[in-house]
């Protein structure tokens, strides 16, 4: 093949087309996680707000996976002064040479160190005092991240953040020696760029017109054998389909001997026995008899109340998922509108981007009948990131921290569902209940029988305590106040996992408790 | 004061945390379990523990490490610092960039926690021999590459002397992608290895130099095309390093106006850094996960203080939070732990060289440069240059004239401390 440059100077020819300079500084800083989440995502981060209320090993642990990837601003609330097993575990305390000094603000200069653009704060107010004096304070924040409080002010803080919707949601975080627990309170999430692994479909069942039509004219019988071999396989299976259809009626191939059949209209077609094209063509015929449809996740979301009664001031999400509802129901395939985005195959340039043309130019026909049915303005890029991900749409309804607790026969049901992480669950909560009657000042010592009732009166009468639960009690036993420091740096991960989820509105954060065992290494959702 | 020695620098209250798992045994902890001073003399005076990298997860694995007691750990990485690691390895600073990432790490961490004695080495772990390696009681590895991981693999496998129970170190091997990651427990020549795994590994989207040079789709085949062959055909001998912004400006350019030959969109800076240097995504978060883990495994087989993780744990974060917890099982043909030698049915008609292209591509055995020899008769040697020139006639004959049916074919690769046996059968 002619090399176009040869005779040319590379430099010279090429300025044009090269518009982008190099990378600044803070995009090379942030390279590995851009290529997660994106300028969107790290907007988002930068622009957000976060509380942590104690400055113990696991919220130093968190923190410290927010600061390094770049949130806004993060406040520690937290009056206590470092005591000398704080310096023991606290990577973010100077060791003994912090004893004595506030905690917060200790842990403040030291995650600060990580990230110069990163604001940081250090309140040493008690949650008690900000409660009673301070409550609107809360809602400047994004989110909240709370960690082993005292049942009484956790209760407090869960009832007010979850009774105003102006509030921020909540993570809760517990943890005991090997054993540890999550939940994230919120009302309501909902996610667009949840980074599917599934595309979307590209319709070869349902072909636009455009591509039928370029389908059913390309002249294959007087094709080189060269050209014929580059046929992308979305060409061959419209063609072949359209073919099929006319001699059964209009139906696709459906039985089995029928989709044998098909499969060997395909290798009839070849010209030669290796025409990788057509071995694509095979691989991919199920395209051609599974249906397009709108998936049931998203016909779900169609019946959500908020879309039902959808008002100029509802959220953009529930009229972008308004306008698609109508998209599907008007436009004559039924189906999400069209995806721009072609895999690769087996093709020449030429066709392949005659064929990338053909789904841009009909996708964005697909959009502009899409964005004709939205009744507010909406961002371009918005609406594009939408249509990419209609698929894949996520709507999360939470519930208030502490809602399982109050239901017995939920935890009950538990049992049988999931009795080891609700072994973990109900260990955790015991201690938290037995600790909240404890007397200050005297050494916290839980017995298994004490934690045992504890757990007991949470599930309705006479119900047994699932198996699991000894190991779990054990474990609570063994370590009641131990924030060890694997198992902080754990939680610190995973928790900040899903604050970074919940910030960027990008993939999917959970909805329930996270239980982890670091005994046996496993995690779990209640 | 990082001087001052085991014990010294402790304070009361100082292992608080740490004592309430070490003091008492829980419901699932083993008999053997010396609750009280023996473990934590064990654990702070004696236990001498490796850690292979100090990058995203080496940094994390030092850092819990020296909060859980260990106070004698040696940690190994050849790379220096850059400013692409300041986002997850967060003992470095802006200040630190293009110095060992070793010997920050360790300087770090002996700063801030007291007492703890970490002993660098700015290398390759290949420089060290057995005898270096059969001080530790452990070895965490959180590396990057799979050819460091096979290497460290199969030396700790080949250091068991079954006289010799000290000899078997057990290896705890992290890795992490983006939201994802794993963490296992390896006891070499007890449980399944690295290489029994080496099937699960993503197989690298290969471009194929015919696509790259006729028929490009993708920004990606541009990218390639001005990396694999404009590159040597411009710039001649140079080296090409992609650290070098100069360099990828002068790829991403080269990428771009081919790509506008060929109407193909999305060639970037970022896309073509992305593809020569085959970035992988990286967050703190999930290296925190994944090291967390790691560590914890060290600390409950030094320590016996809890059950152990049998054996391996992927965590995955993009949809909440999914695990899996598992034992994979060892491979009786694997080329380091099994023993048995693999068989392998080929055609009677492939050649050396045909042959040599599959354990290339093969996914459990991915053989760079293998070399090929019989028990009576060298096949084909990649080096030295004399014997490749003396062998190369083999590769075009056919391996049905040079092995008999049930043949035995010993593969070795200079990359690799072991070889691998194939049995070979004709269809
Ligand atoms: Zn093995």
């Amino acid at each position: 093949m002619a090399n176009l440059h040869d005779s040319r100077d590379i430099e010279t020819s090429t300025t044009a087309v090269a518009t982008e300079a190099a990378p600044d500084s803070k995009t090379r800083r942030y390279d590995r996680q851009l290529r997660l989440w994106a300028a969107s995502g790290q907007n988002a981060l930068e622009s957000s707000r976060i509380l942590v209320i104690s400055g113990s090993a696991t919220s130093t642990s968190i923190l410290k996976n927010l600061v390094l990837p770049g949130i806004g601003h993060f406040t520690i609330l937290d009056p206590q002064k470092v005591t000398p097993e704080d310096a023991g575990n606290n990577f973010f305390l100077e060791g003994p040479s912090s004893i004595g000094k506030s905690r917060a603000e200790e842990a403040v200069r030291l995650l600060g160190e990580l990230n110069d653009d990163v604001e940081g704060k250090a309140d040493v107010r008690s949650l008690e005092d900000v409660l009673v004096n301070d409550r609107e304070w809360l809602s400047e924040f994004t989110i909240v991240i709370a960690h082993n409080l005292a049942a009484g002010p956790l209760d407090q803080l869960a009832t007010l953040l979850w009774e105003d919707l102006s509030y921020p949601p909540l993570v809760v975080v517990r943890s005991a020696g090997f054993l540890a627990e999550f939940y994230i309170q919120y009302h309501e999430h909902t996610v667009i760029e949840s980074h599917p692994e599934t595309a979307q479909s590209l319709q070869i069942d349902k072909p636009f017109p455009a591509l039928l039509k370029y389908s059913t004219t390309l002249d294959f019988a007087n094709m080189d054998v060269t050209d014929h071999s580059h046929v992308p396989y979305v060409i061959i299976l419209v063609r072949l389909l359209d073919e099929w259809k006319k001699s059964h009626n209009g139906s696709p191939p459906s039985t089995y001997d029928e989709k044998k059949e098909f499969k060997q209209t395909i290798r009839d077609m070849r010209k030669k026995d290796d025409e990788e094209n057509f071995e694509e063509a095979e691989a991919q015929a199920y395209r051609t008899w599974t249906t397009t449809s709108v998936p049931s996740e998203i016909r779900e979301l169609f019946k959500d109340p908020q879309v039902l009664s959808l008002t100029p001031t509802s959220p953009p999400f529930f009229h972008l998922v308004h306008a698609l509802k109508r998209f599907t129901e008007e436009h004559a395939s039924h189906t999400l509108p069209l995806t721009s985005t072609l895999p690769d195959m087996k093709a020449n340039t030429e066709s392949y981007i005659h064929l990338q043309k053909l789904y841009k130019t009909r996708a964005e026909e697909e959009k502009a009948i899409f964005k004709s049915f939205l009744q507010v303005p909406i961002s371009d890029d918005t609406i594009d990131s939408f249509v990419k991900n209609s698929h894949a749409l996520k709507l999360l309804r939470g519930k208030k921290w502490g809602a399982l607790d109050a239901d017995p026969a939920a935890l009950a049901a538990a049992i049988d569902t999931a009795p080891k992480q609700l072994a973990i669950h109900l260990a955790l909560s015991a201690l938290s209940s037995f600790t909240a009657k404890h007397q200050l000042g005297s050494p916290l010592a839980p017995t298994e029988e004490a934690l045992t009732s504890e757990a007991q009166a949470l599930l309705p009468p006479g119900t047994e305590l699932p198996e699991e639960f000894g190991d779990a009690v054990g474990e609570i036993v063994r370590a009641p106040t131990a924030d060890l420091p694997n198992t902080a740096a754990l939680l610190g991960g995973v928790v900040a996992q899903e604050v970074i989820k919940m910030i960027t509105k990008q993939y999917i954060p959970i909805n329930g408790s996270c239980v982890i065992d670091l005994i046996e290494t496993w995690t779990g959702i209640l | 004061m990082a001087s001052q020695s085991n014990g010294a620098s402790d304070w009361p209250g100082r292992y608080y945390h740490i004592d309430q798992v070490l003091n008492t045994p829980g419901p699932r902890t083993d008999p053997e379990f010396l609750a009280g001073d023996g473990v934590k003399d064990f654990l702070r005076n004696k236990a001498k523990i490796l850690v292979i990298g100090a990058g995203g997860l080496g940094c994390e694995i030092l850092a819990n490490l020296a909060l859980t007691g260990f106070k004698d750990i040696h940690v190994i990485d050849m790379d220096t610092i850059d400013i692409s690691n300041l986002n997850r390895q967060f003992l470095f600073r802006q200040k630190d960039v293009g110095k060992p990432k070793a010997t920050v790490a360790a300087e770090f961490i002996m700063q801030r926690v007291p007492g703890v004695k970490v002993t660098p080495y700015f290398g390759k772990i290949q420089d060290k021999d057995d005898d270096y390696y059969m001080q530790f009681n452990l070895v965490i590895c959180g590396l990057d590459s799979v050819e460091a991981r096979r290497w460290m693999n199969a030396t700790l496998v080949n250091l068991v002397d079954p006289e010799n129970p000290e000899s078997l170190k057990p290896m705890i091997d992290g890795g992490t992608e983006g939201f994802k990651g794993q963490a296992r427990v390896i006891l070499p020549t007890v449980t399944s290895c690295y290489e029994c795994s080496l099937d699960m590994l993503n197989k690298p989207t290969a471009f194929p130099i015919c696509t790259i040079a006729n028929t490009p789709r993708l920004p990606e085949h541009c990218i390639e095309w001005a990396s694999v062959l404009e590159w040597p055909r411009v710039q001649g001998d140079k080296k090409m390093d992609t650290d070098d912004p100069e360099h990828i400006g002068w790829l991403y350019k080269v990428a771009a106006a081919r790509a506008s030959e060929f109407n193909i969109e999305g060639v970037t800076w970022s896309l073509t850094q992305g593809v020569v240097k085959n970035i992988i995504p990286a967050i703190a978060s999930t290296n925190a996960i994944i090291a967390a883990a790691c560590c914890n495994e060290a600390f409950k087989i030094a320590t016996s203080s809890a059950a152990y993780l049998n054996n391996y744990f992927m965590l995955i974060g993009t949809d909440g939070v999914y695990s899996y917890t598992f034992e994979h099982e060892k491979r009786d043909d694997c080329p380091v732990c099994g023993g048995e030698s693999l068989d392998m049915v080929i055609s009677p008609n492939m050649t050396v060289e045909q042959l040599i292209e599959t354990l290339v591509e093969k996914q459990d055995i991915q053989i760079k440069k293998p070399s090929l020899s019989t028990s009576t008769k060298q096949i084909y040697l990649q080096a030295p240059p004399q014997l490749e020139e003396s062998t190369r006639p083999n590769l075009e004959k056919k391996v049905s004239e040079l092995v008999p049916s049930g043949g035995e074919v010993t593969v070795t690769a200079s990359t690799l401390p072991f070889s691998l046996s194939l049995s070979i059968k004709y269809s």
